[in-house]
C-alpha cells in the first residue's frame, strides 16, 4: 500500500522563528524543520556535488548502484501536443538532464541512457539527421562541459561507433577523455547500441585472443566474457534498476546480457513527461525488493 | 510587557492549533489514499473473477495465434509450491497456450517438476486430443535455466572460434548474430525466441532467461506465484495481443 511518506507528527516538528500567520483568507504557513534525530536512515549524500539529504522514503543503503533508462516516447509526446517530433527529442534532451542531475545527488554510481538503438536507423532520414546533430550538439557543448565537470560527472559512450560521423565521434573521444578523471556518476550514453552486437563483439574479441594465444579455449567462460562486454570498463556493469516509460514493457536489445537479475521498472508515462518524482517513484519501487539473483533465502 | 505576554499566549496556542491541524490533514489524506488502494484492490478481484467466469466478453476470444511462443519464468523460492506450478500449467493449457505449433519456455522447475509438468502436458494433449476427435498432438515445452544462458553464450563462443580460428581457412572470418543463433542451436541452446514472457515471483526481473532469445520479447511481471489468478493471466495474454511493435 502506498502511502505519502513524510511524517508530521509533533513530536517531529520544532518551529523555527520563521512562523508567519495570515489571518483572514489565507492559511497560515508554518515553516516548520524535522528534527535530526528522526531522519538517522537518511544519510545526507555528496559525491562531488552539494550535499543533499535523501527523499523521505529513500535509504541510501538501498539505492541502486546502476541505473539504465531506456527513454521512449519522445515521438507520441510530441503527437499528443501538436509539436514536431524534433521538439519531442529536444524535450527529451532536457528531461536527460533532470534525471543526470538526480542520480548524481542522490548517489547513484551509474547511469546508462539507450539513446539510439541500432535498430533506430530505419526512421526517417530526417529525424536520424536531427538526432545525430542533437548528440554533437550536446557532446561537443562547453556549457555542458562545465556543468559535467562541476558536479564531477563522467560521460562514456558504448555501442557501435563506427556508423557515426567523424564530428560525432571526435566529439565522443574528446568528451570521454576530458570527464575521465572524475569521479562522481558515471553516465554511460548508449548510441547505436544492441545488446546483441554487444555479444557478438565480445565473442569476436574473445576468439582473437584465443587466436593470439593471449587465452586457451577453456579460459572462454562467462565471466571472461563480460571482461569484453562494452560495460567491462565500468564499476558495477551490470544495472540493479531499468526504467523503460512509455507503457512498453520489453528490453528491446537493450544490455541482454547485463539485465539478468535487473529489477524491471515499466511506467505509462512517456518520457518527456517524467519528473523528478517519477525517478523517485522508480527508486522507490525498487528498494524494498528482495533480489535472491536466481538462489534462496534460508530461513533461521 | 503584559500585551507581549499575551501576544506570546496567542502565537503559542496558534501554533499548538496549527499543529493539529497539520496532523489531522495528514490522516485525512493518509486515509483518502488507504480507502483509493483498497477500492483499486476490490476493482481488481471483481476483474478477475468477471475474466475468469467469462461474463466480460472482450476477453472471451483471445487472439492465442498471436502467442507462437510463450515463456514463463518462476522464482526459485517460488518453484517451490509444485501445485502452484502444476495449476499454472494446466490454466495455459485450458487458455490453449500448449497447443501444436506453439512453445512454452519454461525456466524456475527442478527436476521432479520437470517430470510432473511433462505429465501433465501429455495428459491434457489426450484430453483435447479426445474432446476434438483428433490424435494427440506434439506439444512442445521448453524448459531452461540459468545454465541455458550466459553459460551457453560462452560454449556458442568456443564453437566459432573452433569453426573459425582453428581451421586452415586462411580468410579473417566475420562473425555475424546468425553465427551465434546458428553455434547456440549447434551446442544444444539454441531455440525460440519467445514473445511473451510471464514472471512469476516477487522480483521484477527475468531471472537469467537466455538472453540472446529477448531481444523483443514482451515482459509481463504476474506477482507471486502463491497469490496468482487465472483472471490477471489472460489479461496479460489479452494485453500483449494488442501490443504493436516498431521494431525501431
Amino acid at each position: 500500500m502506498l502511502s505519502l511518506r513524510f511524517s508530521l507528527s509533533p513530536s517531529n516538528i520544532t518551529l523555527t522563528k520563521k512562523n508567519q500567520y495570515h489571518f483572514g483568507t489565507k492559511f497560515p504557513k508554518v515553516f516548520a524543520t524535522t528534527t535530526s534525530s528522526s531522519n538517522s536512515d537518511n544519510g545526507n549524500v555528496g559525491l562531488g556535488g552539494p550535499e543533499v539529504a535523501l527523499p523521505e522514503g529513500l535509504k541510501r543503503e538501498l539505492m541502486p548502484k546502476h541505473v539504465a533508462v531506456i527513454m521512449d516516447g519522445h515521438r507520441r509526446w510530441a503527437r499528443q501536443k501538436g509539436l514536431s517530433v524534433e521538439q519531442g527529442h529536444r524535450a527529451g534532451g532536457e528531461k536527460m538532464r533532470v534525471l543526470t542531475h538526480l542520480c548524481s545527488q542522490l548517489g547513484i554510481k551509474v547511469l546508462t541512457l539507450f539513446a539510439f538503438s541500432t535498430e533506430n536507423w530505419i526512421r526517417p532520414k530526417e529525424e536520424v539527421g536531427f538526432l545525430m546533430k542533437l548528440f554533437l550538439d550536446t557532446a561537443s557543448s562547453q556549457e555542458n562541459l562545465d556543468k559535467w565537470t562541476r558536479n564531477d560527472i563522467r560521460v562514456s559512450c558504448i555501442g557501435d561507433k563506427s556508423m557515426l560521423s567523424k564530428p560525432l565521434r571526435e566529439a565522443l573521444t574528446l568528451l570521454e577523455e576530458k570527464t575521465k578523471s572524475n569521479s562522481g556518476l558515471h553516465v554511460m550514453i548508449a548510441l547505436n547500441y544492441s545488446g546483441r552486437h554487444d555479444i557478438l563483439q565480445a565473442t569476436k574479441r574473445i576468439a582473437k585472443k584465443v587466436n593470439n594465444r593471449l587465452l586457451e579455449v577453456e579460459d572462454i567462460d562467462k565471466n571472461l566474457f563480460e571482461q569484453e562486454l562494452e560495460t567491462h570498463c565500468i564499476e558495477f556493469p551490470e544495472p540493479d534498476l531499468l526504467i523503460r516509460t512509455s507503457g512498453e514493457q520489453r528490453l528491446s536489445n537493450f544490455m541482454l546480457w547485463q539485465l539478468a537479475y535487473t529489477e524491471l521498472y515499466f511506467t505509462n508515462k512517456l518520457f518527456p513527461d517524467m519528473e523528478e518524482a517519477d525517478f523517485i517513484e522508480a527508486l522507490m519501487s525498487f528498494q524494498p525488493r528482495q533480489r535472491r539473483y536466481g538462489g534462496y533465502i534460508t530461513k533461521t | 510587557m503584559d500585551l507581549g505576554n499575551e501576544v506570546q499566549k496567542i502565537l503559542s496556542w496558534t501554533s499548538v492549533c496549527g499543529n493539529l491541524a497539520l496532523h489531522l490533514i495528514w490522516l485525512i489524506v493518509h486515509l483518502i489514499i488507504n480507502v483509493w488502494y483498497s477500492a483499486l484492490g476490490i476493482a481488481h478481484v471483481v476483474e478477475n473473477t468477471l475474466i475468469s467466469s467469462g461474463l466480460l466478453k472482450s476477453y472471451n476470444a483471445i487472439n492465442i495465434s498471436k502467442v507462437r511462443y510463450l515463456a514463463v519464468v518462476i522464482d526459485s523460492e517460488e518453484a517451490r509450491q509444485t501445485s502452484k506450478v502444476l495449476e499454472l500449467l494446466r490454466w495455459l493449457a485450458s487458455i490453449g497456450v500448449l497447443k501444436k505449433s506453439q512453445t512454452a519456455i519454461i525456466e524456475g522447475l527442478n527436476k521432479s517438476q520437470k517430470a510432473t509438468a511433462s505429465k501433465i502436458k501429455s495428459q491434457e494433449a489426450i484430453v483435447e486430443g479426445s474432446n476434438h476427435g483428433t490424435l494427440v498432438e506434439h506439444v512442445d515445452l521448453e524448459f531452461v535455466s540459468f545454465a541455458d544462458s550466459k553459460p551457453a553464450v560462452a560454449k556458442a563462443a568456443n564453437l566459432l572460434f573452433a569453426k573459425h580460428y582453428a581451421s586452415t581457412i586462411l580468410e579473417k572470418p566475420n562473425f555475424t548474430e546468425s553465427d551465434i543463433s546458428e553455434a547456440l542451436q549447434a551446442v544444444g541452446y539454441g531455440g525460440p525466441e519467445p514473445d511473451l514472457l510471464l514472471v512469476y515471483g516477487p522480483v521484477r526481473c527475468h531471472l537469467g532467461f537466455p538472453a540472446w532469445r529477448i531481444r523483443y520479447t514482451e515482459i509481463v511481471h504476474m506477482g507471486p506465484l502463491k497469490s496468482m489468478k487465472f483472471g490477471s493471466l489472460i489479461k496479460a495474454i489479452h494485453k500483449f495481443t494488442k501490443v504493436h511493435q516498431n521494431y525501431g
